[in-house]
């Protein structure tokens, strides 16, 4: 048994494309070696961001192919097609003859048995596969063709302890590596993984990424338990930060304390995303002043630690003096400065959009039973703090930092709430917004959002998206439906268009609210879907409903769901199908549509009389609950029907010699779908 | 590093530059000096932007005092300034070895890389101005940024072929780490006692002043359309160098415009695209010449 074994060295590759190159070469040399019918018993990948390893082991040196029949083309098709069948398999001229199969008639050929060195497969299947390989982002570098993440220097690639001779581009493939010296690399010859290991081994680096998180987190976890913090740690930045390093070394920092004074998102975004050190909580989850740093080399002289809190407490004080300068300046004097800063070319800056949204909000107080003053005053300076110098320089804190500054100015906690919240949700697994004057804002900021860009006709495609619009509707609907909020969209949307027009800001598109309103129900549809509701009955309830009302709409397909497979729903759909299989079979016969009340005085049997007080007494029950309907009671009183109405088929036969009764026969089954369809589209359903 | 154990007395800013343009020197670069104008970055010096295109090799190092307007704050703020300097390194094809030697450059200003944890970190560059973009790092030293590590892909919205890689190493940030200073102001600039901020701070002062108050804003837009209609008329002579330098002015004009906070986000993509513009003029019009 043999291994194959590939160094791929280059200059430091970033983490994301690191990881995801050692994982699809991997997959793609496993998939070729397959295609060969190469065996083999373990495959691996490693990486440093120097460093790409592949290691397959358990490989045969040879392998016997045995003979195997082989069809080519039929005997009809161009002479080329058989050259090529000969050409590709190897097969002698001499061999081939024609069968007949269902098909037609065919080429056949008998391969040969042989022996295959897997050195020499090799030796084509390792460039393909490396050459093969797009980076997400790649480059080129000195006067080579080469595209590669960064400069590649060396490929080391071993079979069987021999080298896989290649070129690829200006490189050759070797049985060398080079690693760091005390002045320049030095290069090693490989023989083998084994040998490679140790040399590595000798360098401190650990190849293997696994063993280098376990490293990491078994060291920071150490120190939490020790000094008493709380164990826990982005696994995010855990993914990435094992990916920046060779040798990791953890190392313990501190900054002065009078940091802490200073809103601490700002202090994590500085910590996390721009220096990738690990903040350190109390066992209450409060921030310390500690945090832990992975360095790539042990700190014997103690620089890499004092040199680091120098650097985070000189971003901290910047940070600070920003945070000191900016607190202060008054939220509703900086509105006006919001005309400097444009939101988009034609739907003017961010100034005429807080003006938009303030009014919007009177509306949506009213929709809501709020403090009109408050969702105004929220709605005014919500986008404030877009143009404080930490929001410029901490764009991801939009939001959070208006919350700080209203805090600090004696603004209501609930407004100052709505400043961060009203962004939410910021993606697929974040929460809305909870409060009742941060959804009422966040709801109007994306009406705002969807009913401008609708109406420029900046509307996403099947394939673009630029301004996330997919992503606010979701969000709108998100927070309308989880939080259970009556509000009339319709009302909304409309006065969003005024508020734009008012603003003489010129709209293309004359059927905005249509189109909005279709863009929420397609994205409705999807939200539905995925939590895997049956698309029939998702169909079923928003083609029924007219109105606008998301909430209603969500409730029905859950109801509607949880009891699909009961006999409620069964009963329900089982007398709808009845009566529309019939309707359906009168419409076949004649085109008429019209609708007209059935008469009392022409039922001639006591069940049509029966099944016409029936369906009376659930149109009652629908006009008496219309703001109040508790869905269940409405599945059982369209339930409770169906003994009626299957005495109805049992003895009245609507086909009738007499025109009026027929037709009045007819009228009373159309009233019963019309009736049904009050609360969903049930001929939309399947089964029953 | 701070060095109290050997008592030796850190390296003061000139002798950082002195030990840079030596150590490049050697190497076999051409010591220039700085470009004559008002710039940027380092990157905008004729010797790096039209330098790097084309098949000739190049060779470069020179200090570039560079000007970023928004960044002024009147001499208050301990880690940001207006005015800087920069000292820059371009080769043309890049060296197969250029880190090591990066690394080597390092340790004679008195980093030594065994000691200190030195991180290539992801950066890729672009300078929409100049319609330029490259791959790189940005090197860190113990958490500090100290050099721009770019191989550049396109210059002048033109391919660059074969490529160069241009460092950059961003000085005052280079000696508050070899000098331990929190402060750039307090950063020694020779060993006879002068210090940053007896040279600097009063023009921090004076200039953040002028660029965010004071810059009179209507000639400024008329003396960008003037260097723009310049340069477009150089061209047709075939005069890529002083085309160039308009170019250069009108870049420098609208950073001031900028810094003056008069310009709107639109408004802002439209200089953008006038400036490149511009330049990919020169870079045709500079690779025609080289011919």
């Amino acid at each position: 048994m043999a291994e194959l074994f590939l160094e791929l060295l280059s200059e430091e590759i970033p983490a994301r494309l690191q990881i995801d190159a050692r994982e699809k070469i991997k997959l793609s040399i496993e998939g070729e070696l397959r295609k060969k019918e190469i065996n083999f018993q373990s495959s691996k990948a490693f990486s440093t961001p120097k460093r790409l390893v592949l290691i397959i082991d358990g490989m045969p040196t040879k392998i016997e192919q045995k003979k195997k029949i082989i069809k080519g083309p039929k005997v009809d098709a161009p002479k080329a097609a058989l050259d090529g069948f000969i050409k590709s398999n190897n097969l002698k001229k001499s061999n081939v003859y024609k069968k007949k199969i269902e098909k037609g008639e065919f080429y056949f050929s008998e391969t040969s048995s042989e022996t295959i060195d897997v050195l020499e497969q090799l030796q084509t299947i390792v460039p393909r596969v490396i050459q093969n390989y797009s980076w997400k982002k790649s480059m080129k570098w000195s006067s080579n063709e080469l595209s590669w993440a960064r400069p590649l220097k060396s490929i080391l690639s071993l079979f069987n302890n021999k080298v896989i001779n290649f070129n690829f581009f200006h490189l050759k493939s070797e049985n060398l590596t080079f690693i760091d010296g005390p002045k320049d690399e030095i290069v090693k010859k490989v023989s083998s993984f084994k040998s490679y290991l140790r040399l590595i081994k000798s360098q401190n680096i650990i190849l293997n990424q696994e063993e280098r998180k376990e490293i990491i987190i078994k060291k920071m976890e150490n120190i939490c338990v020790t000094k008493d913090f709380e164990k826990k740690f982005s696994p995010k930045l855990i993914e990435e930060v094992v990916n920046l390093v060779e040798k990791p070394h953890v190392i313990i920092c501190k900054f002065d304390e009078i940091y802490l004074k200073i809103p601490q998102e700002i202090l994590i975004v500085n910590m996390q995303q721009h220096q990738k050190y690990f903040p350190l909580f109390d066992n209450n989850h409060k921030l310390t002043n500690s945090f832990l740093l992975v360095a790539n080399l042990a700190d014997k002289k103690g620089y890499i630690k004092i040199g680091n809190q120098r650097v985070i407490e000189a971003r901290f004080s910047d940070a600070q003096f920003f945070w000191e300068k900016n607190k202060t300046q008054n939220l509703v004097k900086q509105v006006s400065k919001l005309k400097n800063l444009v939101f988009f070319n034609e739907l003017g800056n961010f100034y005429d959009r807080t003006q938009r949204l303030r009014k919007l909000a009177s509306i949506i107080s009213g929709q809501m039973n709020l403090s009109k003053e408050k969702i105004e005053i929220a709605a005014s300076v919500c986008k404030a703090d877009l143009i404080s110098d930490l929001v410029g320089e901490y764009p991801e804190l939009q939001g959070v930092m208006g919350k700080y500054f209203a805090k600090e100015q004696g603004f209501d906690d609930d407004v100052a709430l709505a400043i961060s919240d009203h962004y939410l949700p910021v993606g697929a697994n974040s929460p809305v917004a909870k409060k009742p004057i941060s959804l009422a804002v966040a709801i109007i900021d994306k009406i705002d959002l969807l009913v401008g860009f609708f109406g420029i006709d900046q509307k996403p495609t099947s394939s673009k998206d630029p301004f996330a619009l997919r992503r606010t509707a979701i969000g709108l609907l998100r927070t309308i439906t989880e939080n259970k909020i009556k509000i009339d969209l319709k009302e909304l949307i409309n006065y969003s268009i005024i508020t734009y027009e008012e603003q003489n800001i010129k709209f293309t598109n004359k059927i905005i609210f249509k189109e909005v309103l279709l863009f929420l129900k397609e994205r409705f549809k999807n939200i539905l879907k995925d939590k895997k509701i049956q698309i029939d009955i998702i169909d079923a309830v928003i083609t029924s409903h007219r109105s606008d009302d998301f909430l209603v709409l969500n409730e029905k397909c859950q109801i509607v769901h949880k009891n699909i497979n009961k006999d409620v729903c069964k009963d329900i759909i089982n007398s709808y199908k009845r009566v529309s299989n019939i309707l359906g079979e009168e419409k076949a016969n004649k085109d008429e549509d019209d609708f007209m009340s059935p008469e009392s005085l022409l039922f001639k049997k006591e069940e049509e009389k029966n099944l016409f007080d029936k369906i009376n007494e659930i149109r009652k029950y629908f006009s008496s609950t219309r703001n109040n309907e508790k869905y269940d009671l409405t599945l059982k009183m369209l339930a409770g029907a169906k003994p009626v109405a299957d005495s109805f088929f049992d003895n009245v036969i609507v086909n009738d010699e007499n025109l009026d009764i027929k037709k009045n026969r007819i009228a009373l089954l159309k009233m019963f779908c019309k009736t049904y369809n009050n609360f969903i589209d049930f001929s939309k359903v399947e089964g029953g | 590093m701070p060095r109290k154990k050997n008592k030796v007395n850190p390296v003061s800013f000139q002798d950082t530059i002195l030990n840079l343009q030596k150590f490049w020197g050697n190497y076999g670069c051409v010591i220039l000096q700085p470009y004559d104008m008002e710039v940027g970055a380092g990157t905008f010096h004729p010797a790096t932007t039209l330098r790097s295109l084309g098949p000739k090799p190049w060779k470069a190092a020179y200090v570039q005092p560079s000007r970023r307007p928004t960044d002024g704050r009147y001499g208050k703020n301990p880690n940001r300034l207006q005015h800087y300097y920069q000292f820059q390194v371009i080769i043309k094809p890049s060296p197969e070895n250029i880190k090591k030697i990066f690394l080597k450059s390092l340790s004679t200003v008195g980093i030594n890389h065994q000691e200190n944890d030195i991180r290539f970190v992801e950066d890729d560059w672009e300078s929409p101005t100049l319609g330029a973009a490259g791959r790189g790092w940005e090197v860190w030293c113990n958490g500090m940024e100290i050099t721009q590590f770019t191989y550049f892909q396109q210059m002048a919205s033109i391919e660059c072929k074969p490529v160069s890689v241009e460092l950059t190493y961003g000085l005052e940030r280079l000696c508050m780490f070899t000098q331990g200073k929190s402060n750039i102001f307090d950063l020694i600039w020779n060993n006879n006692g002068v210090k940053y901020k007896d040279i600097f701070y009063q023009a921090e002062k004076e200039y953040s002043a002028y660029n965010f108050e004071f810059a009179n804003t209507e000639s400024l837009i008329k003396n960008f359309n003037i260097a723009e209609k310049e340069c477009k008329s150089l061209l047709e002579k075939n005069l890529s160098l002083p085309a160039y330098d308009q170019c250069l002015k009108a870049s420098h004009i609208f950073n001031l415009l900028d810094a003056r906070g008069i310009i709107g986000v639109a408004e802002r993509t439209k200089f953008i695209s006038r400036i490149r513009e511009l330049t990919k003029g020169v870079g045709k019009n500079w690779i025609e010449s080289q011919k």
